[in-house]
């Protein structure tokens, strides 16, 4: 008996247990009379930046914790990469332990969304005490304001953008010029042309042995950028299904891995291997995110030492650039914490803060009337100003649940694709496409209520 | 309550006294054991069962419906082919035993034995591979390859990292000039952080043909390799046409191997330098009297004198390569697809990345019983070779 009775505590022990790990601890809000509601007084923020732009960042903090109106104290943590604040969020959603304000890609807020852990900005944003005004809306750049507003949450808004980057071309216009070329390559043809050129002809400046025409580095954003640049996409926002067999994707690919099997282009191989190589002079061309600009800058001052520049990538029709970044959430509270939280987004978003933070920070601004502020810079930063005019050619990736396992995957295929010149494209992307929507069903399915 | 009495008619108070001491003394001994019960249960037994709790629903970022055992047919498949694979795994042991038992006591018995046990070996492995090739069409594939991933990391690193331990044990164990010196250094990869050293190994592994591994390979006339993002198997690279499983881990994977093997050598080394402190002296010198070399006493007197603490390496070495994550995570590369995802890169994916928690608690829970599985096969059979003395 008494062994029986050890092992009865054992069970009640852990079935409370399990009992007690099971309550929804999370605090959602009803309806809410905004008019009444005070903002919380301390609130903290989970960002990813870090180094000179963590610095400018706590500059904008600071001169909000001094001067917004209602002793908000904002106290802004870096909590890691994109990748290490998603995974330290997904246990506490639905927590008191949440911090106030979150930075989220789309697809993250969107798993976020699947516990119904954020809150739906829609609910304050025309309040007339505290909301938006609709000039300041409207002077949001449009693709970018849309961004955070989700089809498949019921249009939530579940954001709001402080600051884009887009994929672009960088190239050594030192070198096009020794290979006889007076521009960079708006074509695929001339891209190819000039690559493989240059994977057999040296730049005479360079500082380091080794010829390549083009470095790609096996990110899904690429993926998504080469189909762009061939007038495709990776999702379709009407059937709300992934196309990774789009046949402007096939195309891409097929071009890419023709690249590799005539040895035009390599992989890169190590972290910010190909923005090295770029600044030593053993590159011509590689596709990266506009945020990279001063590190390109540095790593050519310190290298070869050549003129370069950034262009749309080369495309079959017009151009089409895929623009990203993070945006901003509200995870779900108290009433009062949201609030504060939405006070702190609309000033950060705000076009002061916004030109300053820009500057620093090399990312776009997104709210147009930014641009005015910004005249001097763009003059000292013409690389810049060239990327900033691509803006108007910009399209996002998917904004929905399981991306990242997605993108992990195209990732994967990505890698077969170049790796092996035989491989057939066609029926690779049509059988991925096939698997990416599985995933999609998948998490579209949690969109339920949950078990109780 | 009736009260007792002594056959003299005294009363037993003598007797419930010390009753009363031996409950106290029981109390008092779980008072001393409460805290760390608490805390192996908190943080060890309680997140096992709350794992397998979670493995029964369609746990996404939040709970969802009741599955019951559903995530683990789907690992599994197929159950006619889960079937065969234990039958195989039944007929491997039931011819280990035929091998090692049966026959032994009847003194010609010993070719027809080991004759039925190699026919029940053979028979065991058609049905066992038959079933997982099932299982493998069926049921969750990729996470079924991690499984074989996870073998092929095992069986590459355990067996040379145990093996390369003991020989630089032996040979820092002799007179030999400034060996703490070297036993320290042999020590360093595995207190020094393991995400910095597979850091390091990123360059020294790195593809590009100036690497420090390619310019060793290219010393001895050999082209550069892709390293970690050569998806390949070795096999293929040497020019061997072998496929499934005997086509062996990737170039990647073996990259990782060893790092593995590079991390654990000199702590393997530092305890097997404990184990030989404590063979007496006197044995060695007897042999040597008897005639014996240095290889002899090596194997005859070193090896068995240090089976359990190879047995204990060895067992906890397996256990830790199934567990590995760290340096894997930081070495794998996606150019390498496939090849080096073993079963903990794949739960943690499962778990973060694809956000199915109950997916990824009920491969947990798997890889918890495979590895439980392994340690009691291991148990069984080098715990029977051990020499205590």
């Amino acid at each position: 008996m008494k062994k029986h009775s050890y092992w009865i505590f054992a069970v009640v022990i852990i079935s409370a247990m399990i009992l007690a790990a099971c309550q929804q601890t999370g605090g959602g809000t009803d309806t809410v009379d905004w008019s009444k509601v005070v903002p919380a007084t301390e609130i903290t923020f989970w960002h990813q930046h870090s180094g000179d732009r963590e610095t400018e960042l706590l500059k904008v903090v600071d001169e909000f914790n001094a001067t917004n109106e209602y002793g908000i104290t904002l106290t802004a943590e870096y909590a890691g990469g994109y990748g290490d604040i998603f995974t330290k969020m997904l246990p506490i959603l639905n927590t008191p332990e949440v911090p106030d304000v979150v930075v989220a890609y789309q697809n993250q807020a969107a798993t976020y969304q699947l516990a119904d852990a954020l809150w739906d900005m829609n609910e304050i944003i025309d309040d007339p005490t505290w909301g938006m005004p609709q000039a300041d809306q409207d002077d949001f750049f449009p693709g970018f304001f849309a961004q955070d507003v989700y089809p498949t949450f019921g249009n939530a808004r579940l954001g709001l953008p402080p600051n884009r980057s887009m994929e672009v071309l960088y190239y050594n216009m030192d070198w096009l010029n020794e290979l006889g070329y007076d521009a960079p390559p708006a074509t695929p043809e001339e891209f190819k042309e000039m690559a493989c050129a240059a994977a057999t002809t040296p730049y005479s400046g360079a500082t380091a042995e080794g010829s390549i025409g083009y470095e790609l580095s096996i990110d899904a954003s690429r993926f998504a950028s080469w189909t762009f640049a061939f007038g495709g996409n990776v999702f379709s926002v009407d059937d709300n299904q992934f196309t990774y067999d789009d046949p402007a994707a096939i195309e891409a690919w097929q071009f890419v891995q023709s690249l590799f099997a005539d040895g035009c282009a390599t992989l890169v191989t190590e972290s910010y291997g190909d923005q090295t190589d770029f600044g030593a002079g053993k590159l011509l061309f590689t596709v990266g995110s506009s945020s990279g600009l001063p590190y390109y800058d540095t790593a050519v001052a310190e290298g070869a030492n050549f003129n370069w520049s950034v262009a749309a990538l080369p495309h079959t029709g017009d151009p089409v650039q895929n623009i990203y970044g993070a945006s901003v959430s509200i995870p779900k509270s108290t009433p009062e914490r949201q609030l504060a939280a939405w006070i702190w987004l609309k000033y950060y978003t705000s076009p002061d803060p916004q030109a300053a933070w820009a500057k620093a920070s090399m990312y776009f601004p997104t709210r147009a009337s930014v641009a005015d502020q910004m005249t001097d810079f763009f003059a000292t930063n013409p690389a810049y100003a060239t990327a900033f005019d691509m803006l108007e050619y910009g399209i996002a990736e998917p904004n929905v649940p399981g991306y990242d396992f997605v993108r992990d995957e195209i990732e994967a295929v990505m890698a077969a694709i170049v790796d092996n010149p035989t491989l057939d494209v066609a029926t690779t992307l049509t059988d991925f496409n096939e698997v990416a929507n599985g995933i999609l069903a998948d998490q579209l399915a949690q969109i339920e209520p949950a078990a109780e | 309550m009736a009260r007792t009495t002594s056959p003299l008619g005294e009363s037993t108070k003598p007797q419930r006294g010390i009753k009363w001491l031996k409950q106290r003394e029981q109390r008092t001994g779980f008072l001393y054991i409460l805290p760390a019960f608490i805390i192996i249960f908190l943080f060890g037994l309680f997140p096992i069962v709350y794992s397998f709790y979670m493995s029964m629903f369609n746990w996404r970022v939040r709970r969802g419906s009741f599955v019951g055992l559903g995530h683990y047919f789907d690992i599994f498949g197929d159950l006619t082919g889960f079937l065969m694979f234990l039958a195989g795994i039944g007929l491997f042991v039931l011819a280990y035993n035929v091998w090692n038992k049966a026959f032994r006591s009847v003194k010609a018995g010993g070719f027809p034995a080991r004759l039925l046990a190699s026919v029940i070996l053979i028979a065991g492995g058609f049905v066992l591979t038959s079933g997982w090739g099932r299982m493998i069409a069926a049921g969750n594939s990729n996470f079924l390859n991690s499984l074989i991933i996870t073998l092929y990391y095992a069986l590459g690193t355990v067996p040379l990292e145990i093996i390369l331990g003991m020989v630089l044990a032996y040979i820092l164990f002799q007179n030999i000039k400034g060996k703490e010196i070297f036993r320290m250094i042999y020590f360093l990869p595995y207190i020094t952080p393991t995400v910095s050293t597979a850091v390091v190994f990123q360059i020294i592994f790195s593809s590009r043909e100036t690497s420090i591994a390619n310019m060793v390979v290219g010393f001895f006339g050999m082209d550069p390799l892709k390293w970690r993002f050569e998806p390949n198997p070795v096999s293929e690279l040497l020019g061997l046409n072998l496929q499934g499983f005997l086509a062996g881990p990737s170039l990647a994977l073996v990259t990782i191997i060893l790092f593995g093997i590079w991390t654990y050598v000199g702590y393997n080394a530092v305890i097997f330098l404990a184990g030989l402190g404590n063979i007496p002296q006197e044995v060695y010198e007897a042999a040597e009297i008897d005639g014996a070399n240095r290889f002899h006493m090596f194997r005859y007197i070193t090896m068995p004198l240090l089976s359990p603490v190879t047995f204990y390496l060895s067992l906890v070495a397996f256990i830790g390569t199934f567990k590995a994550f760290n340096h894997i995570y930081v070495l794998r590369v996606p150019s390498a697809q496939d090849s080096v995802i073993t079963a903990s890169i794949r739960i943690f994916d499962s778990f973060y990345k694809a956000n199915m928690y109950g997916v990824a608690t009920s491969q947990a829970i798997v890889l918890f019983l495979v590895i439980l599985g392994l340690t009691l096969v291991q148990n069984k059979i080098m715990g029977e070779r051990v020499f205590y003395g």
